[in-house]
C-alpha cells in the first residue's frame, strides 16, 4: 500500500545509523496537540458577559419585561450562550475587516530530528542535565572548527521535499552575528544567501479548516527553507544572574519562510497547523509547538481594497509566537491594529513587535533604528554544501505518504467520514493510525481466511467499523464514563503499539463483531474489560467462558420477548392506534425495555426491532 | 628557567616572572609534558616553540591578549600532537601581535618582541617571538601561523627561513582563528632542509585531519600530488618568474640589489629567469586589509568573557551594547582597529562595496598566479586565458602567450625591519605596508617560503621570497634549498 511507517523509514536510511530515539521517543509521549479551534472557558462570570461590548446582541438588549425563566435555566441558557458568542468570535467573524486586505507571510523555526547537532558531534537532548551534551565547538572554545554532521540533512531534505522545494545542489552557510549570551560564538550560523532548499509549496484545504473565503483550497508558496544553529537556553536565577544551559546550543533548526501570500488569519494559522503535522509525517522534527519544537514568526501588513494597483503596507513583524491560536489571535490584533492607525491618519512603522498568550493586543519590541545589523558574512570554515541529485531522488521516492493522501485514502477508499480520517492521523502523533491499519489488516486477514467462497467483503464495511472502534470506542475508555477505573491513559508507540489494548485483541473482537458472533453490547463490554487488565487469557477464551456467542432468539422467542413486554404498556399501545404520526419514539422506548428484558449476548437490535414493530403494527389501523 | 638565550629579547618569557622581554612567554619546564603519541617512524628529537594562538596541552593559549589572560586550552592543536609524534618537545608558547594582528609583535599583552640582530629593531609579526626563538636557538623549529604574511616577515626580519605551506595542508584546529580564510599554520628554522624532512619524509604532508574542515581531504591530497612533478628538474630546465609589479618605489635599494644578486646567481646556473606580470599585485593589499578584518570581527564576536577569558567586573549589560566593558578592556588597539574595520566592510551599507569588491580582487590575484605558472592549479578547472585580458606590458614569448614559470621569486619585505621606536610613530597604512609582498600568496592560497639572503650591509640579510603553485610545496622548497645555497649570508 506504499504507505511506510516513519520509524521503519529510518531503520534503511543510511543503514540505519539514523536514530530517532531520544528525541523523537520523548516527544511522541506528550499529550496531543490542541488544534487550531478555540475553546474559550465558558466559566466567565455572567455580569461580564451582560456588559460585554464587543458583542452587542440585540436580541438580548430588548428583553424589556424578562420572562419569569427559574434561575437555573436561564444561567444555563446564558453558559450556552456565551460559549456560542466565544466561538463566533475567532471564527467567521474575525477573518475580513471590510474595505481592507490582509497580507501574512510566515516564518516556522522548527527543530530537526536528529541525534547530532548541526556542526559538532554533540549528541542532541531533552531536559538531560544542564552542559551535558556539549562540544568544543557549541561553546566557541577558541581554535575549535565547525564540522557539518551530514545526517542533519536527511530530515531537512525530507521537510523541504514534503513542502515541495527545489532542492539546491549548492548551498552554503553564513554568519548572522549579534551579541547574545545565548549565542556564544557571537553569531549564529544559517544560510543567508544561498539557502539549500527554494519555491516550495503547500496547499492547505477546506477540510484544513481554513477560512471559509479561501473556498475550497489554497496554495501558499514556500519561499525557502534555510538549515540554522539553535541558541542556548536560559534559565533566569535572579534578577542579575543568568543561568546557561549549552544542550540545545548549535541543535539544528530549518527555517521555512512562506511568500506573503495568506489573507486570513485563520488560513495563517492552519497553514502553521499543517507545517507541523508534515514534518511530523516525514519524521523531519522533533516535536510540535506545544514542547516548544517549533515557533513562527508573522509578517503582516493590510492595504485598502479599494485601489487594486496598490502595494503591501507597510509590515509588521511579531515574533516567537509558540501556540497555533497565538498565531491566529496575534494576526488579528494587529490586522485589527494597523486598520485603526491608518484610519486614525497615522503610518505603520515596520518594526517588531510581540504577543503574549491571552493577550488581546501586540506590543511593540523595537523599531527599525532599534534593529541590528547582522553583518551576514559567508562562513569561511564551512565548504559549499552540495547536495547529490541520488540523495534527493533516494529520499523523494522513500518520503512517506503525505497527511493529505492518507486522508483522501481513508476517506474514500476505507470510508471513513473526513472527520474521523482527520482526527485518527493528528492522535498520537501519527501513532494511532498506524494502530488502526495493525487492526485493519488483522481484521482482513481473519475475514479472507474464512470467506472462502471468494466474494470479498466490501473493505468499507469493516474499515469503518474498525475506524469507528479505535477512535470512538477506544476514546470513551478514558473518559469519565469509565468511572474510577479508567484512569490509565492510552499508549502507543510510534509503530502503532497500545499497551493497554493490544492489536491482535481488539482485531479479534472486531472480528466476531463484525461476523455477528457476538453482539456490540458485549462487544463493549468486552473491549472495556480487556482495558482494565481482566481479560487474562484473551478475548477468544472469555467469550468461550463466559459463553457470550451471540445465540439469536429464535422468531417465536423474540415473539413471546415482545409479548412480555407489552405486557402493561396499553397505554403507549394506544398511542400507535390514535396517533397520526408513527410514534417512533415510542417504538425506542419499547425496544429499550425489551432489549433489557432478554439476554443480551442473544438479542440482535435490528431483529429485535423488526419484531417489535410487527407486532405493534398488527395493533395500529392501517395506514390510509 | 634554563638558557634561553631569547629571554632578553622578548622570545621568551616566563609568565610567573612579569617579565616583558621574552619571546617565550611561557615556558614547558615548569609544567609536566603530556605523554607523546607514539613517534612515528622518522623520529629525530627536535625542540620545538609554538606561537601562543596554538592550543597546548598543559600550557595557556593567551594570543598575546589580555583578554585570554593565562587561558588554559581544553585541548591541544593537531599540528602540535603531529610534531609531539615526529619527536618535538615543545620548549613554550612564543610572544606574538595579539590575535596575529600586526607587523612587528609589538601589539602584546607581554611587550614587543625584540630583533636578536639589533636590540633596537622590529623582529617582524605576527609571529615574531617564534621567529626569535628559532634564531637565539632556544627551538630548533618553531609554529607559526600565516594570514598575510605573519611568518615570512619575521624571517625576513631575523634572518631566518620562514615557509608557509598551501592552504589547507596543514591542520589548522586547535589554531585561534584570525581570518579562516588566510590563517596557515606554518614553520620557521635556521634551514630549509629540517622543515622539508618534517613535512615530506615523515608524511605530515599527507595527513588530513577531520577536525579541520578546511583541511584537506585525503582524496584531494592525493589528487594534488598526482597532479605535481615528484622532484625539481636540473637548473636549466627550471624557469622563475620576477613580478615587475613588486618592483615599487619604496623598494629599499639595498633590498632590490640582492633581489638582482639573486636574479644573476641563478642564471649563472642555467635557470631561465623571465620577467611576468601580476597585475592585480596592486589591489592586493587593500583587499587583505578589508577580508581579514572583516573575518577578524566575526571570529573576535565569542570574546565576551562568559565561558572563558578574562571578564570584567560588573553586569555584562553596562553599556550600549552587550560585553561592551569586558571587551573593550580586554583587547588591544590594533585589535580594536580591525575589529571596527572589519564591522564596518560587513555592515549592510558597505559589505557591497567593500567585502564584496574584495572577494572579486582576491579572484582575480589567483587567476593572474594560475596564468603565470606553468602547472595548473590543481583545485580549479584549466581555465583558457585570453591575451586581451593581459596588461599590455606582458611580454609575449611566442603566439601562445607569456611564457610560464615554476617560481616567482621577488624579496618578502620591502625594507629592512625598523626601529621599534619608529613603528611606534608609524601610522597603521605604513604597518599595513610592510605586508605588501606577501598577502598576494595569502590571498591565492599559494606556497611561499622566505629565505634569507646576504645584502651589501653588512649587518643586515634581506628575505627573498619563493612562491610556487598550489601544492607544489615539495618543489618549493627545494628550490628554496638551493637558492639558500646560492644567496645564504
Amino acid at each position: 500500500m506504499g504507505r511506510v511507517p516513519v520509524g521503519e523509514l529510518s531503520r534503511y536510511l543510511l543503514g540505519g545509523r539514523l536514530s530517532t530515539n531520544g528525541c523523537l521517543t520523548a516527544f511522541r509521549r506528550t499529550p496531543r496537540s490542541r488544534l487550531v479551534g478555540p475553546a474559550p472557558p465558558n466559566l466567565r462570570p455572567l455580569r461580564t458577559f451582560h456588559a460585554s461590548k464587543e458583542q452587542p446582541e440585540p436580541t438580548h438588549q430588548q428583553l424589556q419585561t424578562p420572562p419569569a425563566v427559574p434561575l437555573r435555566k436561564k444561567l444555563k441558557d446564558e453558559a450556552k450562550q456565551a460559549r456560542k458568542q466565544g466561538k463566533k468570535k475567532s471564527n467567521a467573524d474575525s477573518q475580513t475587516v471590510e474595505g481592507w486586505e490582509l497580507t501574512v507571510g510566515i516564518e516556522i523555526h522548527a527543530q530537526l530530528n536528529t541525534p547530532r547537532k548541526l556542526f559538532s558531534s554533540a549528541t542532541t537532548s531533552f531536559n538531560d542535565d544542564p552542559n551535558s551534551h556539549v562540544a568544543l565547538f557549541d561553546v566557541a572554545m577558541p581554535g575549535s572548527q565547525p564540522i557539518l554532521q551530514t545526517g542533519t540533512l536527511i530530515p531537512a531534505l525530507r521537510a523541504a521535499l514534503s513542502l515541495n522545494c527545489n532542492i539546491q545542489p549548492v548551498s552554503r552557510f553564513d554568519r548572522k552575528h549579534y551579541f547574545w549570551w545565548d549565542q556564544p560564538s557571537g553569531y549564529q550560523i544559517t544560510q543567508y544567501y544561498q539557502p539549500f532548499a527554494k519555491n516550495g509549496h503547500i496547499t492547505l484545504l477546506a477540510r484544513d479548516g481554513i477560512a471559509p473565503e479561501d473556498g475550497k483550497s489554497v496554495t501558499i508558496g514556500i519561499k525557502q527553507v534555510q538549515m540554522e544553529q539553535d541558541t542556548a537556553k536560559t534559565l533566569a536565577h535572579n534578577d542579575n544572574t543568568h543561568w546557561l544551559d549549552f544542550n540545545r546550543v548549535g541543535a539544528p533548526l530549518i527555517e521555512i519562510i512562506t511568500e506573503p501570500e495568506l489573507h486570513h488569519p485563520r488560513t495563517a494559522a492552519v497553514l502553521v497547523r499543517k507545517i507541523q503535522l508534515l514534518l511530523s509525517t516525514v519524521d523531519a522534527c522533533v516535536s510540535g509547538m506545544e514542547t516548544g519544537g517549533l515557533r513562527a514568526d508573522v509578517n503582516v501588513s493590510v492595504r485598502r481594497t479599494d485601489n487594486p494597483s496598490q502595494t503591501l503596507g507597510t509590515r509588521t513583524e511579531i515574533k516567537n509566537l509558540s501556540t497555533i491560536k497565538a498565531v491566529e489571535d496575534a494576526i488579528i490584533a494587529e490586522r485589527d491594529r494597523q486598520i485603526q492607525e491608518l484610519d486614525a491618519g497615522r503610518h505603520i512603522s515596520s518594526e517588531t513587535r510581540g504577543w503574549s498568550i491571552g493577550s488581546t493586543e501586540t506590543r511593540r519590541l523595537r523599531g527599525k533604528e532599534g534593529e541590528v545589523d547582522y553583518r551576514y558574512m559567508p562562513d569561511p570554515d564551512i565548504a559549499p554544501l552540495v547536495i547529490g541529485s541520488d540523495l534527493i531522488a533516494h529520499l523523494k521516492q522513500s518520503l512517506p505518504v503525505t497527511p493529505d493522501t492518507e486522508l483522501d485514502k481513508l476517506d474514500s477508499y476505507f470510508g471513513l467520514t473526513p472527520k474521523d480520517a482527520l482526527s485518527l492521523i493528528n492522535i498520537d502523533n501519527g501513532a494511532r493510525v498506524e494502530y488502526f491499519y495493525r487492526v485493519l489488516y488483522s481484521v482482513q486477514d481473519m475475514i479472507a481466511a474464512d470467506d472462502l467462497d471468494g466474494e470479498g467483503a466490501d473493505v468499507k464495511t469493516y474499515a469503518a467499523l474498525v475506524g469507528n472502534w479505535t477512535l470512538h470506542e477506544l476514546g470513551r475508555l478514558t473518559t469519565s464514563k469509565a468511572g474510577p477505573h479508567g484512569t490509565v491513559d492510552l499508549t502507543f508507540t510510534p509503530d502503532g503499539d497500545c499497551a493497554q489494548v493490544p492489536d491482535a485483541e481488539l482485531s479479534q473482537l472486531l472480528y466476531h463483531l463484525y461476523r455477528k458472533h457476538i453482539t456490540g453490547k458485549v462487544a463493549k463490554e468486552l473491549l472495556m474489560a480487556l482495558y482494565l487488565g481482566e481479560l487474562e487469557d484473551g478475548v477468544r477464551s472469555a467469550i468461550d467462558t463466559h459463553d457470550l456467542w451471540f445465540k439469536e432468539y429464535s422468531l417465536a422467542e423474540y415473539e413471546a420477548l415482545a409479548d412480555e413486554v407489552l405486557e402493561g404498556e396499553d397505554k403507549v399501545l394506544q398511542e400507535f392506534a390514535t396517533s397520526a404520526k408513527y410514534p417512533q419514539g415510542k417504538l425506542m422506548f419499547l425496544l429499550g425495555k425489551m432489549m433489557r428484558a432478554g439476554q443480551t449476548e442473544r438479542i440482535d437490535p435490528a431483529n429485535a426491532e423488526k419484531v417489535m414493530r410487527t407486532r405493534i403494527e398488527s395493533l395500529r389501523p392501517s395506514a390510509v | 628557567m634554563g638558557d634561553f638565550h631569547g629571554e632578553g629579547l622578548s622570545s621568551l618569557r616566563h609568565v610567573c616572572n612579569g617579565d616583558v622581554k621574552a619571546a617565550i612567554i611561557t615556558l614547558s619546564t615548569q609544567v609536566p609534558q603530556p605523554i607523546s603519541p607514539p613517534p612515528v617512524d622518522h623520529e629525530k628529537p627536535f625542540t620545538l616553540a609554538v606561537k601562543d594562538n596554538i592550543a597546548t596541552a598543559g600550557l595557556p593559549t593567551q594570543c598575546a591578549s589580555r583578554i585570554l589572560s593565562a587561558h588554559p586550552s581544553p585541548f591541544e592543536a593537531t599540528i602540535v600532537k603531529q610534531l609531539r609524534a615526529r619527536g618535538a618537545s615543545v620548549v613554550g608558547k612564543t610572544n606574538m601581535d595579539e590575535f596575529g594582528m600586526g607587523s612587528h609583535s609589538v601589539n602584546s599583552t607581554h611587550g614587543p618582541v625584540r630583533n636578536p640582530l639589533s636590540n633596537d629593531l622590529s623582529a617582524g609579526g605576527s609571529s615574531g617571538g617564534s621567529a626569535v626563538a628559532v634564531r637565539v636557538g632556544d627551538a630548533d623549529l618553531a609554529l607559526g601561523t600565516d594570514t598575510g604574511g605573519s611568518i615570512r616577515l619575521p624571517a625576513a626580519y631575523t634572518g631566518i627561513v620562514g615557509y608557509k605551506p598551501s592552504y589547507g595542508m596543514l591542520s589548522r584546529f586547535g589554531v585561534v582563528p584570525y581570518a579562516n580564510s588566510l590563517d596557515t599554520v606554518g614553520l620557521l628554522a635556521k634551514k630549509v632542509q629540517p622543515m622539508q624532512s618534517l613535512i615530506f619524509d615523515t608524511g605530515l604532508s599527507k595527513e588530513h585531519d577531520p577536525n579541520d574542515p578546511t583541511s584537506l581531504s585525503p582524496s584531494t591530497r592525493k589528487r594534488c600530488e598526482q597532479a605535481m612533478p615528484a622532484s625539481l628538474p636540473d637548473f636549466p630546465r627550471i624557469t622563475v618568474g620576477i613580478p615587475h609589479e613588486y618592483n615599487i618605489a619604496e623598494l629599499d635599494p639595498i633590498i632590490r640589489e640582492s633581489w638582482e644578486v639573486a636574479i644573476s646567481l641563478l642564471e649563472e646556473q642555467g635557470v631561465r629567469v623571465v620577467p611576468v606580470s601580476l597585475p592585480s599585485t596592486k589591489e592586493a593589499l587593500c583587499a587583505y586589509y578589508v577580508l581579514a578584518p572583516a573575518e577578524a570581527s566575526s571570529n573576535l564576536a565569542k570574546y565576551d568573557g562568559v565561558r572563558y577569558g578574562v571578564r570584567n567586573e560588573g553586569p555584562d549589560a553596562v553599556g550600549e551594547t552587550l560585553y561592551t566593558e569586558t571587551r573593550g578592556a580586554g583587547f588591544g588597539e590594533e585589535v580594536k582597529r580591525r575589529i571596527l574595520l572589519g564591522t564596518y566592510s560587513l555592515s549592510s551599507e558597505a559589505i557591497d562595496n567593500y567585502f564584496i569588491q574584495a572577494q572579486k580582487v582576491r579572484r582575480l590575484i589567483q587567476r593572474d598566479f594560475d596564468r603565470v605558472f606553468k602547472l595548473e592549479n590543481p583545485l580549479h578547472e584549466p581555465v583558457q586565458f585570453d591575451l586581451s585580458d593581459m596588461a599590455e606590458t606582458t611580454d609575449l614569448e611566442d603566439k601562445q602567450g607569456p611564457v610560464q614559470v615554476d617560481f616567482i621569486l621577488c624579496p618578502t619585505a620591502p625594507t629592512f625591519p625598523p626601529k621599534l621606536s619608529e613603528v611606534k610613530n608609524q601610522s597603521s597604512v605604513d604597518t599595513y605596508m610592510n605586508d605588501v609582498f606577501t598577502v598576494p600568496a595569502s590571498l591565492a592560497g599559494l606556497p611561499a617560503v622566505s629565505i634569507p639572503s646576504k645584502t651589501s650591509d653588512k649587518d643586515l640579510p634581506s628575505g627573498l621570497q619563493l612562491i610556487g603553485q598550489y601544492w607544489d610545496d615539495k618543489r618549493l622548497l627545494a628550490m628554496a634549498e638551493k637558492l639558500e645555497a646560492l644567496v645564504a649570508p
